[in-house]
Protein backbone atom coordinates (compact mmCIF):
# COMPACT_ATOMS: atom_id res chain seq x y z
CA UNK A 1 0.00 0.00 0.00
CA UNK A 2 2.77 2.37 0.92
CA UNK A 3 4.64 1.65 -2.29
CA UNK A 4 1.49 2.43 -4.26
CA UNK A 5 1.14 5.73 -2.44
CA UNK A 6 4.75 6.54 -3.28
CA UNK A 7 4.17 5.81 -6.95
CA UNK A 8 1.05 7.96 -6.97
CA UNK A 9 2.91 10.79 -5.29
CA UNK A 10 5.73 10.60 -7.80
CA UNK A 11 3.26 10.50 -10.64
CA UNK A 12 1.40 13.60 -9.44
CA UNK A 13 4.75 15.25 -8.68
CA UNK A 14 5.69 15.19 -12.35
CA UNK A 15 2.66 17.30 -13.20
CA UNK A 16 2.84 19.51 -10.13
CA UNK A 17 6.28 20.50 -11.34
CA UNK A 18 4.88 21.06 -14.84
CA UNK A 19 2.06 23.14 -13.36
CA UNK A 20 4.58 25.35 -11.57
CA UNK A 21 6.41 25.93 -14.84
CA UNK A 22 3.09 26.67 -16.58
CA UNK A 23 2.03 29.25 -14.00
CA UNK A 24 5.42 30.94 -14.11
CA UNK A 25 5.15 31.19 -17.89
CA UNK A 26 1.56 32.45 -17.68
CA UNK A 27 2.28 35.16 -15.14
CA UNK A 28 5.80 35.95 -16.29
CA UNK A 29 5.41 36.12 -20.05
CA UNK A 30 1.77 36.32 -21.11
CA UNK A 31 0.83 39.76 -19.65
CA UNK A 32 3.74 41.57 -21.32
CA UNK A 33 3.18 39.56 -24.47
CA UNK A 34 -0.50 40.54 -24.70
CA UNK A 35 0.05 44.28 -24.26
CA UNK A 36 3.09 44.31 -26.54
CA UNK A 37 1.37 42.38 -29.32
CA UNK A 38 -1.76 44.55 -29.02
CA UNK A 39 0.29 47.73 -29.39
CA UNK A 40 2.18 46.41 -32.40
CA UNK A 41 -0.98 45.06 -34.05
CA UNK A 42 -2.61 48.48 -33.64
CA UNK A 43 0.48 50.22 -35.03
CA UNK A 44 0.38 48.00 -38.11
CA UNK A 45 -3.27 48.89 -38.66
CA UNK A 46 -2.56 52.61 -38.27
CA UNK A 47 0.28 52.55 -40.79
CA UNK A 48 -1.81 50.57 -43.26
CA UNK A 49 -0.68 47.94 -45.72
CA UNK A 50 -0.73 50.22 -48.76
CA UNK A 51 1.84 52.60 -47.34
CA UNK A 52 4.12 49.71 -46.41
CA UNK A 53 3.87 48.19 -49.87
CA UNK A 54 4.65 51.50 -51.54
CA UNK A 55 7.81 51.81 -49.47
CA UNK A 56 8.80 48.18 -50.03
CA UNK A 57 8.68 48.57 -53.79
CA UNK A 58 11.17 51.42 -53.64
CA UNK A 59 13.94 49.47 -51.96
CA UNK A 60 14.00 46.29 -54.05
CA UNK A 61 16.80 47.48 -56.35
CA UNK A 62 19.51 47.85 -53.72
CA UNK A 63 21.26 44.57 -52.91
CA UNK A 64 21.85 45.48 -49.25
CA UNK A 65 18.33 46.74 -48.53
CA UNK A 66 16.84 43.82 -50.48
CA UNK A 67 18.11 41.28 -47.98
CA UNK A 68 17.98 43.38 -44.80
CA UNK A 69 15.33 46.11 -44.61
CA UNK A 70 12.89 44.46 -47.03
CA UNK A 71 12.64 41.09 -45.25
CA UNK A 72 12.67 42.71 -41.79
CA UNK A 73 9.81 44.99 -42.83
CA UNK A 74 7.96 42.11 -44.42
CA UNK A 75 8.19 39.97 -41.29
CA UNK A 76 7.40 42.84 -38.92
CA UNK A 77 4.37 44.20 -40.77
CA UNK A 78 2.94 41.16 -42.54
CA UNK A 79 4.16 38.47 -40.10
CA UNK A 80 4.67 34.77 -40.86
CA UNK A 81 3.56 33.51 -43.44
CA UNK A 82 2.21 36.54 -45.33
CA UNK A 83 5.67 38.16 -45.26
CA UNK A 84 6.70 36.07 -48.27
CA UNK A 85 4.16 37.85 -50.48
CA UNK A 86 6.64 40.74 -50.73
CA UNK A 87 8.53 38.47 -53.11
CA UNK A 88 6.16 39.64 -55.82
CA UNK A 89 7.92 43.01 -55.94
CA UNK A 90 11.14 41.31 -57.06
CA UNK A 91 12.36 39.91 -60.39
CA UNK A 92 12.15 36.10 -60.57
CA UNK A 93 15.89 35.55 -60.12
CA UNK A 94 15.85 37.22 -56.68
CA UNK A 95 12.76 35.51 -55.32
CA UNK A 96 14.43 32.40 -53.78
CA UNK A 97 17.04 34.59 -52.07
CA UNK A 98 14.37 36.92 -50.69
CA UNK A 99 12.33 34.00 -49.38
CA UNK A 100 15.45 32.60 -47.73
CA UNK A 101 16.21 35.92 -46.04
CA UNK A 102 12.62 36.54 -44.94
CA UNK A 103 11.96 33.06 -43.55
CA UNK A 104 15.27 33.12 -41.68
CA UNK A 105 14.08 36.20 -39.81
CA UNK A 106 10.82 34.83 -38.42
CA UNK A 107 12.65 33.67 -35.25
CA UNK A 108 15.36 36.31 -34.60
CA UNK A 109 12.53 38.88 -34.47
CA UNK A 110 10.73 37.04 -31.66
CA UNK A 111 12.80 38.37 -28.76
CA UNK A 112 11.70 41.94 -29.47
CA UNK A 113 8.50 41.52 -31.50
CA UNK A 114 6.71 38.27 -30.70
CA UNK A 115 3.62 39.30 -32.73
CA UNK A 116 5.45 38.33 -35.91
CA UNK A 117 5.32 34.60 -35.28
CA UNK A 118 3.54 33.73 -32.03
CA UNK A 119 2.97 30.09 -32.97
CA UNK A 120 6.72 29.45 -32.98
CA UNK A 121 7.59 31.56 -29.97
CA UNK A 122 9.40 28.77 -28.17
CA UNK A 123 12.29 28.57 -30.62
CA UNK A 124 13.41 31.69 -28.76
CA UNK A 125 11.45 31.36 -25.52
CA UNK A 126 12.62 27.79 -24.87
CA UNK A 127 16.21 28.93 -24.59
CA UNK A 128 15.26 32.29 -23.05
CA UNK A 129 13.45 30.68 -20.13
CA UNK A 130 16.74 29.02 -19.15
CA UNK A 131 18.34 32.46 -19.01
CA UNK A 132 15.39 33.70 -16.94
CA UNK A 133 15.82 30.82 -14.55
CA UNK A 134 19.34 32.07 -13.83
CA UNK A 135 17.87 35.54 -13.09
CA UNK A 136 19.81 37.06 -15.96
CA UNK A 137 18.23 39.86 -18.05
CA UNK A 138 16.67 38.83 -21.39
CA UNK A 139 17.19 42.18 -23.12
CA UNK A 140 20.81 41.60 -24.20
CA UNK A 141 19.97 38.21 -25.69
CA UNK A 142 16.90 39.56 -27.53
CA UNK A 143 18.73 42.51 -29.08
CA UNK A 144 21.75 40.42 -30.11
CA UNK A 145 19.51 37.73 -31.59
CA UNK A 146 17.82 40.47 -33.65
CA UNK A 147 21.08 42.05 -34.86
CA UNK A 148 22.88 38.80 -35.63
CA UNK A 149 19.67 37.75 -37.39
CA UNK A 150 19.97 40.71 -39.75
CA UNK A 151 23.60 39.86 -40.52
CA UNK A 152 22.69 36.22 -41.14
CA UNK A 153 19.74 36.96 -43.45
CA UNK A 154 21.87 39.37 -45.46
CA UNK A 155 24.51 36.70 -45.88
CA UNK A 156 21.87 34.09 -46.74
CA UNK A 157 20.32 36.42 -49.31
CA UNK A 158 23.66 36.96 -51.05
CA UNK A 159 24.68 33.28 -51.00
CA UNK A 160 21.29 32.05 -52.21
CA UNK A 161 21.20 34.74 -54.91
CA UNK A 162 24.61 33.58 -56.21
CA UNK A 163 23.61 29.91 -56.11
CA UNK A 164 20.36 30.67 -57.95
CA UNK A 165 22.27 32.57 -60.61
CA UNK A 166 24.80 29.77 -61.03
CA UNK A 167 22.01 27.21 -61.41
CA UNK A 168 20.23 29.40 -63.93
CA UNK A 169 23.42 29.84 -65.92
CA UNK A 170 24.03 26.10 -65.97
CA UNK A 171 20.55 25.60 -67.36
CA UNK A 172 21.10 28.37 -69.84
CA UNK A 173 17.82 29.78 -68.64
CA UNK A 174 16.79 33.40 -68.43
CA UNK A 175 14.32 34.31 -65.76
CA UNK B 1 -36.38 48.64 -63.38
CA UNK B 2 -33.46 46.32 -64.00
CA UNK B 3 -30.98 46.05 -61.18
CA UNK B 4 -27.35 45.17 -61.65
CA UNK B 5 -25.14 42.95 -59.55
CA UNK B 6 -22.13 44.22 -57.68
CA UNK B 7 -19.35 42.25 -56.13
CA UNK B 8 -18.18 43.54 -52.76
CA UNK B 9 -14.74 42.36 -51.71
CA UNK B 10 -13.13 42.65 -48.32
CA UNK B 11 -10.85 45.64 -47.93
CA UNK B 12 -7.48 46.01 -46.28
CA UNK B 13 -7.38 44.00 -43.08
CA UNK B 14 -10.97 42.92 -43.62
CA UNK B 15 -12.68 39.58 -43.49
CA UNK B 16 -15.28 37.56 -45.39
CA UNK B 17 -16.89 37.94 -48.77
CA UNK B 18 -16.88 38.48 -51.61
CA UNK B 19 -20.60 39.19 -51.56
CA UNK B 20 -22.67 39.45 -54.69
CA UNK B 21 -25.45 41.95 -54.18
CA UNK B 22 -28.37 42.02 -56.59
CA UNK B 23 -31.37 44.11 -55.54
CA UNK B 24 -34.83 42.84 -56.45
CA UNK B 25 -38.20 44.58 -56.74
CA UNK B 26 -38.84 43.90 -53.11
CA UNK B 27 -35.34 44.10 -51.73
CA UNK B 28 -34.44 47.39 -53.32
CA UNK B 29 -32.87 49.44 -50.57
CA UNK B 30 -29.26 49.82 -49.52
CA UNK B 31 -29.66 50.51 -45.82
CA UNK B 32 -26.90 52.60 -44.37
CA UNK B 33 -26.46 52.54 -40.60
CA UNK B 34 -23.27 54.43 -40.02
CA UNK B 35 -24.34 57.01 -37.49
CA UNK B 36 -26.13 59.38 -39.84
CA UNK B 37 -25.70 60.18 -43.51
CA UNK B 38 -25.04 57.93 -46.47
CA UNK B 39 -21.61 56.38 -46.33
CA UNK B 40 -19.62 56.52 -49.62
CA UNK B 41 -19.66 52.71 -49.74
CA UNK B 42 -23.47 52.63 -49.55
CA UNK B 43 -23.60 55.42 -52.11
CA UNK B 44 -21.46 53.48 -54.53
CA UNK B 45 -23.36 50.23 -54.10
CA UNK B 46 -26.58 52.13 -54.73
CA UNK B 47 -25.21 53.85 -57.83
CA UNK B 48 -23.83 50.67 -59.37
CA UNK B 49 -26.80 48.45 -58.65
CA UNK B 50 -29.49 51.04 -59.32
CA UNK B 51 -31.04 50.56 -55.88
CA UNK B 52 -31.85 53.33 -53.47
CA UNK B 53 -29.53 54.23 -50.61
CA UNK B 54 -31.40 54.95 -47.41
CA UNK B 55 -30.09 56.47 -44.24
CA UNK B 56 -31.48 53.86 -41.89
CA UNK B 57 -30.25 55.83 -38.94
CA UNK B 58 -33.02 58.34 -39.61
CA UNK B 59 -35.62 56.29 -41.44
CA UNK B 60 -36.24 52.74 -40.43
CA UNK B 61 -36.09 50.15 -43.18
CA UNK B 62 -37.73 46.74 -42.77
CA UNK B 63 -35.15 43.97 -43.03
CA UNK B 64 -37.04 42.30 -45.88
CA UNK B 65 -36.65 45.40 -48.06
CA UNK B 66 -32.88 45.56 -47.67
CA UNK B 67 -30.72 44.42 -50.59
CA UNK B 68 -27.85 44.77 -48.18
CA UNK B 69 -26.90 46.81 -45.15
CA UNK B 70 -23.83 48.99 -44.74
CA UNK B 71 -22.59 49.33 -41.15
CA UNK B 72 -19.55 50.70 -39.35
CA UNK B 73 -19.56 48.33 -36.43
CA UNK B 74 -16.34 47.63 -34.56
CA UNK B 75 -17.48 44.22 -33.49
CA UNK B 76 -20.14 43.85 -30.85
CA UNK B 77 -23.79 44.21 -31.75
CA UNK B 78 -24.66 45.28 -35.30
CA UNK B 79 -21.99 43.06 -36.71
CA UNK B 80 -24.10 40.02 -35.94
CA UNK B 81 -27.64 41.38 -35.98
CA UNK B 82 -28.06 41.63 -39.75
CA UNK B 83 -26.36 38.36 -40.63
CA UNK B 84 -28.76 36.76 -38.16
CA UNK B 85 -31.72 38.38 -39.92
CA UNK B 86 -30.46 37.08 -43.24
CA UNK B 87 -29.38 40.45 -44.62
CA UNK B 88 -26.11 40.71 -46.54
CA UNK B 89 -23.85 42.85 -44.38
CA UNK B 90 -21.12 45.20 -45.55
CA UNK B 91 -19.01 46.51 -42.70
CA UNK B 92 -16.77 49.48 -43.50
CA UNK B 93 -14.51 48.83 -40.51
CA UNK B 94 -12.12 45.86 -40.73
CA UNK B 95 -13.86 43.71 -38.17
CA UNK B 96 -13.58 39.97 -37.73
CA UNK B 97 -16.55 37.88 -36.66
CA UNK B 98 -17.11 38.55 -32.98
CA UNK B 99 -19.70 39.49 -30.45
CA UNK B 100 -22.53 37.46 -29.03
CA UNK B 101 -24.01 36.72 -32.46
CA UNK B 102 -20.71 35.63 -33.94
CA UNK B 103 -22.09 32.22 -34.87
CA UNK B 104 -24.36 33.75 -37.52
CA UNK B 105 -21.55 35.55 -39.32
CA UNK B 106 -19.99 33.77 -42.26
CA UNK B 107 -18.17 34.53 -45.50
CA UNK B 108 -21.38 34.35 -47.50
CA UNK B 109 -23.29 37.01 -45.56
CA UNK B 110 -20.57 39.30 -44.23
CA UNK B 111 -17.68 41.29 -45.60
CA UNK B 112 -15.63 43.89 -43.72
CA UNK B 113 -13.02 46.60 -44.18
CA UNK B 114 -14.87 47.67 -47.33
CA UNK B 115 -13.91 50.87 -49.11
CA UNK B 116 -15.70 52.30 -52.19
CA UNK B 117 -13.03 50.81 -54.48
CA UNK B 118 -13.86 47.30 -53.23
CA UNK B 119 -17.32 47.57 -54.79
CA UNK B 120 -17.13 46.30 -58.36
CA UNK B 121 -19.84 46.00 -60.97
CA UNK B 122 -20.21 42.41 -62.15
CA UNK B 123 -20.40 42.37 -65.91
CA UNK B 124 -20.48 38.64 -66.45
CA UNK B 125 -23.57 38.15 -64.30
CA UNK B 126 -26.51 36.48 -65.96
CA UNK B 127 -28.87 39.45 -65.98
CA UNK B 128 -26.24 41.65 -67.50
CA UNK B 129 -25.34 39.04 -70.09
CA UNK B 130 -28.93 39.08 -71.33
CA UNK B 131 -28.92 42.82 -71.69
CA UNK B 132 -25.58 42.83 -73.40
CA UNK B 133 -27.05 41.74 -76.68
CA UNK B 134 -28.93 44.95 -77.22
CA UNK B 135 -27.64 47.63 -74.96
CA UNK B 136 -23.94 46.82 -74.58
CA UNK B 137 -23.94 47.49 -70.85
CA UNK B 138 -20.19 47.11 -70.68
CA UNK B 139 -19.86 50.65 -71.95
CA UNK B 140 -22.52 51.71 -69.54
CA UNK B 141 -20.57 50.05 -66.77
CA UNK B 142 -17.47 51.95 -67.71
CA UNK B 143 -19.37 55.16 -67.48
CA UNK B 144 -20.74 54.30 -64.08
CA UNK B 145 -17.68 52.74 -62.55
CA UNK B 146 -15.37 55.71 -62.26
CA UNK B 147 -18.05 58.06 -61.00
CA UNK B 148 -17.01 59.52 -57.72
CA UNK B 149 -19.37 58.99 -54.80
CA UNK B 150 -21.35 62.09 -54.05
CA UNK B 151 -19.92 64.38 -51.48
CA UNK B 152 -20.60 63.24 -47.98
CA UNK B 153 -22.52 65.90 -46.06
CA UNK B 154 -20.20 68.06 -44.03
CA UNK B 155 -19.83 67.10 -40.43
CA UNK B 156 -19.52 69.30 -37.43
CA UNK B 157 -16.19 69.61 -35.68
CA UNK B 158 -17.34 67.68 -32.61
CA UNK B 159 -18.78 64.91 -34.71
CA UNK B 160 -15.49 64.54 -36.56
CA UNK B 161 -13.52 64.33 -33.30
CA UNK B 162 -15.97 61.80 -32.00
CA UNK B 163 -15.63 59.66 -35.11
CA UNK B 164 -11.84 59.98 -35.06
CA UNK B 165 -11.64 58.81 -31.46
CA UNK B 166 -14.09 56.04 -32.20
CA UNK B 167 -11.88 54.91 -35.06
CA UNK B 168 -8.75 54.79 -32.90
CA UNK B 169 -10.51 52.91 -30.14
CA UNK B 170 -11.94 50.48 -32.69
CA UNK B 171 -8.45 49.77 -34.05
CA UNK B 172 -7.02 49.09 -30.58
CA UNK B 173 -10.02 46.98 -29.68
CA UNK B 174 -9.62 44.91 -32.84
CA UNK B 175 -5.85 44.63 -32.23
CA UNK B 176 -6.53 43.40 -28.69
CA UNK B 177 -9.05 40.88 -29.91
CA UNK B 178 -6.61 39.47 -32.47
CA UNK B 179 -3.88 39.34 -29.84
CA UNK B 180 -5.91 37.44 -27.27
CA UNK B 181 -7.08 35.12 -30.01
CA UNK B 182 -3.48 34.41 -31.02
CA UNK B 183 -2.38 33.91 -27.44
CA UNK B 184 -5.17 31.45 -26.77
CA UNK B 185 -4.91 29.55 -30.02
CA UNK B 186 -1.16 29.54 -30.59
CA UNK B 187 0.85 30.46 -27.52
CA UNK B 188 -0.90 28.94 -24.50
CA UNK B 189 -1.31 25.47 -26.06
CA UNK B 190 2.41 25.33 -26.76
CA UNK B 191 3.12 26.60 -23.24
CA UNK B 192 1.06 23.74 -21.86
CA UNK B 193 3.09 21.28 -23.91
CA UNK B 194 6.40 22.88 -22.94
CA UNK B 195 5.51 23.05 -19.23
CA UNK B 196 4.61 19.36 -19.22
CA UNK B 197 7.93 18.41 -20.80
CA UNK B 198 9.94 20.65 -18.49
CA UNK B 199 8.07 19.34 -15.45
CA UNK B 200 8.83 15.75 -16.36
CA UNK B 201 12.48 16.52 -17.10
CA UNK B 202 13.03 18.40 -13.86
CA UNK B 203 11.17 16.05 -11.54
CA UNK B 204 12.01 12.64 -12.92
CA UNK B 205 15.74 12.90 -13.28
CA UNK B 206 15.59 12.24 -17.03
CA UNK B 207 17.26 15.65 -17.14
CA UNK B 208 20.55 14.09 -16.02
CA UNK B 209 20.48 11.73 -18.99
CA UNK B 210 19.57 14.52 -21.42
CA UNK B 211 22.25 16.76 -19.92
CA UNK B 212 24.90 14.17 -20.81
CA UNK B 213 23.87 14.45 -24.47
CA UNK B 214 22.95 18.14 -24.72
CA UNK B 215 25.71 19.72 -22.62
CA UNK B 216 28.68 18.72 -24.78
CA UNK B 217 26.72 19.50 -27.96
CA UNK B 218 25.17 22.83 -26.99
CA UNK B 219 27.91 23.95 -24.61
CA UNK B 220 30.85 23.92 -27.01
CA UNK B 221 31.43 25.55 -30.40
CA UNK B 222 32.30 22.29 -32.23
CA UNK B 223 29.16 20.71 -30.78
CA UNK B 224 26.98 23.57 -32.02
CA UNK B 225 28.62 23.43 -35.46
CA UNK B 226 27.89 19.72 -35.61
CA UNK B 227 24.21 20.32 -34.77
CA UNK B 228 23.89 23.01 -37.43
CA UNK B 229 25.66 20.89 -40.06
CA UNK B 230 23.34 17.96 -39.44
CA UNK B 231 20.15 20.03 -39.29
CA UNK B 232 21.09 21.78 -42.56
CA UNK B 233 21.61 18.55 -44.54
CA UNK B 234 19.42 18.99 -47.64
CA UNK B 235 17.86 15.54 -47.08
CA UNK B 236 17.02 16.34 -43.47
CA UNK B 237 16.22 20.05 -43.38
CA UNK B 238 12.80 19.86 -45.10
CA UNK B 239 11.80 17.11 -42.65
CA UNK B 240 12.88 19.07 -39.57
CA UNK B 241 11.09 22.23 -40.63
CA UNK B 242 7.33 21.84 -40.12
CA UNK B 243 5.91 24.21 -37.52
CA UNK B 244 9.42 24.64 -36.16
CA UNK B 245 8.38 21.96 -33.67
CA UNK B 246 11.79 20.29 -33.59
CA UNK B 247 13.55 23.62 -33.12
CA UNK B 248 11.11 24.53 -30.35
CA UNK B 249 11.52 21.26 -28.47
CA UNK B 250 15.31 21.29 -28.78
CA UNK B 251 15.22 24.94 -27.73
CA UNK B 252 13.33 23.97 -24.59
CA UNK B 253 15.82 21.15 -23.82
CA UNK B 254 18.79 23.48 -24.24
CA UNK B 255 16.98 26.12 -22.17
CA UNK B 256 16.43 23.67 -19.32
CA UNK B 257 20.12 22.75 -19.33
CA UNK B 258 21.10 26.44 -19.32
CA UNK B 259 18.78 26.93 -16.36
CA UNK B 260 20.36 24.00 -14.54
CA UNK B 261 23.82 25.35 -15.18
CA UNK B 262 25.00 22.56 -17.50
CA UNK B 263 25.33 24.88 -20.50
CA UNK B 264 26.93 28.33 -20.07
CA UNK B 265 24.37 31.14 -20.64
CA UNK B 266 26.37 32.97 -23.30
CA UNK B 267 25.93 29.91 -25.51
CA UNK B 268 22.25 30.80 -25.77
CA UNK B 269 22.94 33.04 -28.77
CA UNK B 270 24.90 30.61 -30.98
CA UNK B 271 22.56 27.82 -29.87
CA UNK B 272 19.57 29.75 -31.22
CA UNK B 273 21.16 29.61 -34.67
CA UNK B 274 22.57 26.09 -34.35
CA UNK B 275 19.20 24.47 -33.68
CA UNK B 276 17.51 26.30 -36.52
CA UNK B 277 19.37 26.23 -39.87
CA UNK B 278 16.40 24.32 -41.27
CA UNK B 279 13.93 27.17 -40.74
CA UNK B 280 11.40 27.29 -43.55
CA UNK B 281 13.05 24.50 -45.58
CA UNK B 282 9.74 22.63 -45.62
CA UNK B 283 7.94 25.71 -46.86
CA UNK B 284 10.05 26.85 -49.85
CA UNK B 285 7.53 26.09 -52.65
CA UNK B 286 4.65 27.60 -50.68
CA UNK B 287 6.64 30.69 -49.72
CA UNK B 288 7.74 31.21 -53.33
CA UNK B 289 4.17 30.78 -54.53
CA UNK B 290 3.08 33.47 -52.06
CA UNK B 291 5.68 35.67 -53.73
CA UNK B 292 4.05 34.87 -57.09
CA UNK B 293 7.10 33.03 -58.42
CA UNK B 294 6.93 31.13 -61.72
CA UNK B 295 7.11 27.31 -61.64
CA UNK B 296 10.63 27.42 -63.06
CA UNK B 297 11.78 29.71 -60.26
CA UNK B 298 10.35 27.31 -57.72
CA UNK B 299 12.08 24.38 -59.39
CA UNK B 300 15.44 26.13 -59.05
CA UNK B 301 14.65 27.92 -55.80
CA UNK B 302 14.11 24.79 -53.72
CA UNK B 303 17.58 23.25 -54.24
CA UNK B 304 19.19 26.70 -54.18
CA UNK B 305 17.86 27.47 -50.71
CA UNK B 306 18.59 23.97 -49.37
CA UNK B 307 22.15 24.08 -50.66
CA UNK B 308 22.67 27.62 -49.38
CA UNK B 309 21.68 26.53 -45.88
CA UNK B 310 24.42 23.92 -45.79
CA UNK B 311 26.89 26.78 -46.18
CA UNK B 312 25.19 29.56 -44.22
CA UNK B 313 23.94 27.38 -41.33
CA UNK B 314 27.36 26.78 -39.73
CA UNK B 315 28.56 30.30 -40.67
CA UNK B 316 25.58 31.75 -38.78
CA UNK B 317 26.65 29.78 -35.69
CA UNK B 318 30.18 31.19 -35.92
CA UNK B 319 28.90 34.76 -36.32
CA UNK B 320 26.58 34.31 -33.35
CA UNK B 321 29.42 32.79 -31.34
CA UNK B 322 31.58 35.86 -32.01
CA UNK B 323 28.69 38.11 -30.98
CA UNK B 324 28.15 36.17 -27.76
CA UNK B 325 31.33 37.46 -26.13
CA UNK B 326 30.43 39.64 -23.19
CA UNK B 327 26.78 38.63 -23.36
CA UNK B 328 26.53 37.23 -19.83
Amino acid sequence: METLAHIAEGFIGLFKEGGKVFVSLLTGIIPTLITLITAVNALIKFVGQERIERFAQKITGNIVLRYTVLPVMAVFFLTNPMAYTFGRFLPEKYKPAFYDAAVSFVHPILGLFPHANPAELFVYMGIAQGIQKLNLPLGPLAIRYFLVGIIVIFLRGIVTEKITQAMLARRGSEL
Amino acid sequence: MAYRTVKVEKGEGGWGGPLYITPTEKRNKIACITGGGIHPVAQRIAELTGAEAVDAFKTSVPAEEMACVVIDCGGTARVGVYPKMGVLTVDVTPTFPSGPLMAFINEKNFVSGVKPKNVILVEGSEEVAHEKIETAPSREAQVIAPSVPQEVPRRSFIERIGRGMGGIVAIFYQAGRETVDQVIRNIIPFMAFVSTIIGIILYSGIGNVIAKIIAPLAGTLPGLLLISLVCALPVLSPLLGPGAVIAQVVGVLVGVEIGRGNVPPQFALPALFAINPQVGCDFIPVGLTLGEAKPETIEIGVPAVLFSRQITGPIAVIIAYLFSFGLY
